[in-house]
């Protein structure tokens, strides 16, 4: 016999903790959320999604250079002999000299000279000995798509900064117009009524990563609207003079054009940067006009366990540290000011982080694809389908990985490649495929887009290991690889899988009747 | 042992703990009866345990957005495991989801209402962020980054309300009105 003293009857749960919100106010948050998701929806995902693949620029430029050895450190002469080779390079005037030293996510000496606005790039080694020259032409592809557009770079900044307000407007209404964000808190039901499938997507995507969200679209937009606000800044408060508000930040170097004796000694400076930071190091290096009197040494300097880039240290021609470095802890405003790029890249905690800010930002993207999906579903549940807005943005979502896989195919596949290539067949594809879409029904469209996806992403990994003869310096490359192919299969499944289930149980069905 | 490898290892207590954390506040999104409260309580402080943790192991700021990071994947992944699969139905189902309001459809209502989320929503936003900057007390440069931070957040929240509020005239007038009065007061005081 049961014993009700110790089985008690369960308690009813109290009332619920979150207050109820008018009806009315989440029906108006939720119009605004509507207009401005819909108005931004094809910009925010475009900005999502390259900036889920940018998180792995360092890795996809590794990737696309297999065969620079990897280097751990190097010495100070080292990056004097990569210097003085980069300028002996050039046959004009060099104006700037930028240098990255190797970190662990990108081990590898890189030297960059701007000479007449034309740029050169070399890869070194650890001695400092120039390589050939070359440059990551997709990588660069892919990070100009995020953070510009490929447009001017004053306007193609704006527009993502804008995307980012856009995004963070959402957020803020995306959470007013959410009244059962507790009671729904862990649903996801997938395969019945597509409305339903599609707001479980949104918002629990939406809800669970939203720090991440806030962080990554308040970052962005202040770093694509850095322009604008500066200007406007300096319009109030110094008279229009922007480069007083700029000259908080970044010191003004005293100019000096007499022709120099000699290039700067920056293994001097690099010695001079290691002893007053000795647990802290190099991560950027910039020689301003190295060939004039007034050339200038600037060593950025990154603490380990930090979120900041890090502090910049000035030097002189011979190495000798210039008063206009700040040596002390920088302020709260410094800190946050280079902190922005790494909280947005998901630059500051290794692979294990830059792998959770690829999955956030796909989650992200998801959230913005399903939003208009859910607008879409609604309209046909009230018997208003727009058919062709419904292929249409199927087309849009999915020509996305097909139209980077395949600029990322024709790089691979050229063997000199223009800067503008990439560019111009992720255009002609996504071009193309928003084209052909309005003729297909939308689940179809889907499938085939996700399996040619795939099929390219299957074909991009064949023709890295063809170019490179499977002889990779670097392991990052095979790495890539598997990561590349994973996904690939992931699409392939997503496609595959239910054509098996379903061939599978119409021969059940079949059998069945048959016995 | 080099910071790299530290953060890859302190990534496993991370996960674990978001993983766990987040299965004890799916219980108790799951459990009806009294021990509710214990679960929600026990779920939130695993996941606030760990991002207390993480400024330790990972230094005081990049520990706790490491930690976040992986705590909001680890709840997805505990939202995508208890999946539930449904068979779609031919018509359509009713929905419980609030429906947007249905406003009129007048041209100039539209317009104002894009004027008012996109360039009048800034410059008030921007009003805002500048007067923060002029009479905020601290380093110039914080105040700067602080009042930079606030412009975009304030633009997306007037865009927010503008976008909702079906009262677009009282809108209007509240922006323009924060717009004259945040420039005026930062241009008199001044840097």
């Amino acid at each position: 016999m049961k014993d009700n003293r110790l089985d008690p009857a369960p308690k009813k749960a109290g009332r619920p903790i979150w207050p109820k919100v008018p009806a009315g106010f989440v029906r108006s948050v939720l119009a605004g959320h509507s207009a401005l998701g819909l108005a931004f929806a094809a910009l925010i995902y475009l900005v999502c999604f390259s900036g889920s693949v940018a998180v792995f620029a360092r890795e996809f430029q590794r990737w696309e250079q297999p065969n620079a050895t990897p280097i751990a450190a190097v010495t100070p002469a080292a990056l004097q002999t990569a210097m003085e080779q980069a300028i002996a390079r050039s046959s004009t005037t060099v104006e700037h000299v930028r240098i990255l030293p190797p970190t662990p996510d990108l081990p590898r000496l890189t030297v960059s000279t701007d000479a007449d606005g034309v740029e050169h790039t070399y890869a070194a080694d650890a001695a400092g000995r120039l390589g050939d020259e070359g440059e990551a032409v997709w990588t660069e592809f892919m990070v100009l798509l995020h953070t510009a557009l490929h447009l001017p770079r004053a306007w193609g900044g704006f527009v993502v900064g804008l995307t980012g307000v856009a995004l963070l407007s959402s957020l803020i209404s995306g959470v007013l117009a959410h009244p059962r964000v507790f009671k729904d808190a862990f649903h996801l039901r997938w395969g019945g009524a597509k409305r339903l499938q599609e707001a479980d997507l949104h918002n629990r995507a939406g809800v669970w990563a939203l720090p991440f969200h806030v962080i990554v679209s308040l970052t962005g937009a202040l770093l694509g609207l850095s322009t604008l606000i500066v200007g406007i800044l300096a319009l109030a408060m110094f008279q229009g003079d922007t480069s007083k508000a700029y000259a908080l930040f970044v010191p003004v170097i005293p100019d000096d054009p007499r022709p120099a004796v000699a290039p700067p000694n920056l293994a001097a400076a690099i010695e001079t940067a290691q002893r007053l930071a000795p647990d802290a190091r190099p991560t950027f290096i910039s020689i301003e006009h190295p060939a004039e009197q007034g050339q200038t040494v600037v060593v950025n300097v990154a603490k380990p366990n930090r979120v900041m880039a890090g502090s910049n240290l000035y030097f002189d021609g011979q190495g000798r540290l210039l008063n206009i470095s700040r040596t002390a802890e920088p302020n709260l405003g410094q800190k946050i000011l280079a902190s922005l790029g790494p909280l947005h890249f998901g630059w500051f905690g290794g692979i294990v982080v830059k792998i959770a800010y690829g999955l956030l930002g796909l989650a992200l993207t998801a959230v913005t694809a399903s939003g208009v999906a859910i607008w879409l579903a609604r309209r046909r549940d009230k018997g208003r389908p727009a058919p062709r807005w419904e292929r249409i943005w199927i087309g849009a979502v999915w020509s996305q990985p097909l139209a980077f896989a395949a600029s990322a195919l024709i790089v691979l596949g050229l063997s000199s490649t223009a800067a503008s290539t990439p560019l111009l067949v992720w255009g002609l594809v996504t071009g193309t495929t928003l084209g052909l879409s309005v003729w297909v029904e939308p689940a179809r469209l889907s499938r085939i887009l996700r399996l040619v996806s795939a099929v390219a992403l299957g074909l991009v990994v064949l023709t890295h290991l063809v170019r490179h003869g499977a002889h990779y310096e670097d392991s990052a490359a095979w790495a890539m690889n598997g990561a590349l192919a994973a996904i690939a299969a992931l699409l392939a499944w997503t496609v595959l899988r239910p054509a098996i289930r379903r061939t599978s149980q119409a021969a059940t069905a079949e059998q069945t009747r048959a016995t | 042992m080099s910071p790299e490898t530290i953060t890859v290892l302190a990534s496993i207590p991370l996960i674990a703990g978001g993983v766990g954390g987040a299965r004890l506040l799916r219980r108790a999104w799951g459990d009806r009866t009294a021990r509710r409260p214990l679960w929600i309580i026990g779920g939130w402080a695993v996941l606030a345990a760990l991002v207390f943790a993480s400024a330790f192991w990972l230094g005081p700021a990049r520990g706790p957005f490491i930690a976040v990071t992986l705590i909001s994947v680890c709840v997805l992944l505990v939202v995508s495991w208890g999946m539930e699969r449904r068979t779609a139905r031919g018509r359509a189902e009713r929905s419980l989801a609030p429906e947007p309001s249905n406003r009129g459809a007048k041209a100039w209502r539209g317009w104002l209402r894009a004027l008012l989320a996109g360039p009048i929503g800034m410059i008030a936003a921007m009003g805002t962020a500048i007067a923060f900057v002029a009479f905020c007390p601290g380093a110039a440069e914080t105040r700067l980054v602080l009042g930079g931070l606030l412009a975009p957040l304030l633009w997306g929240a007037a865009m927010a309300w503008t976008l909702a509020d079906d009262k677009i005239l009282r809108a209007t007038a509240v922006l323009v009105g924060v717009s004259l009065a945040t420039f005026a007061a930062a241009m008199l005081k001044g840097f």
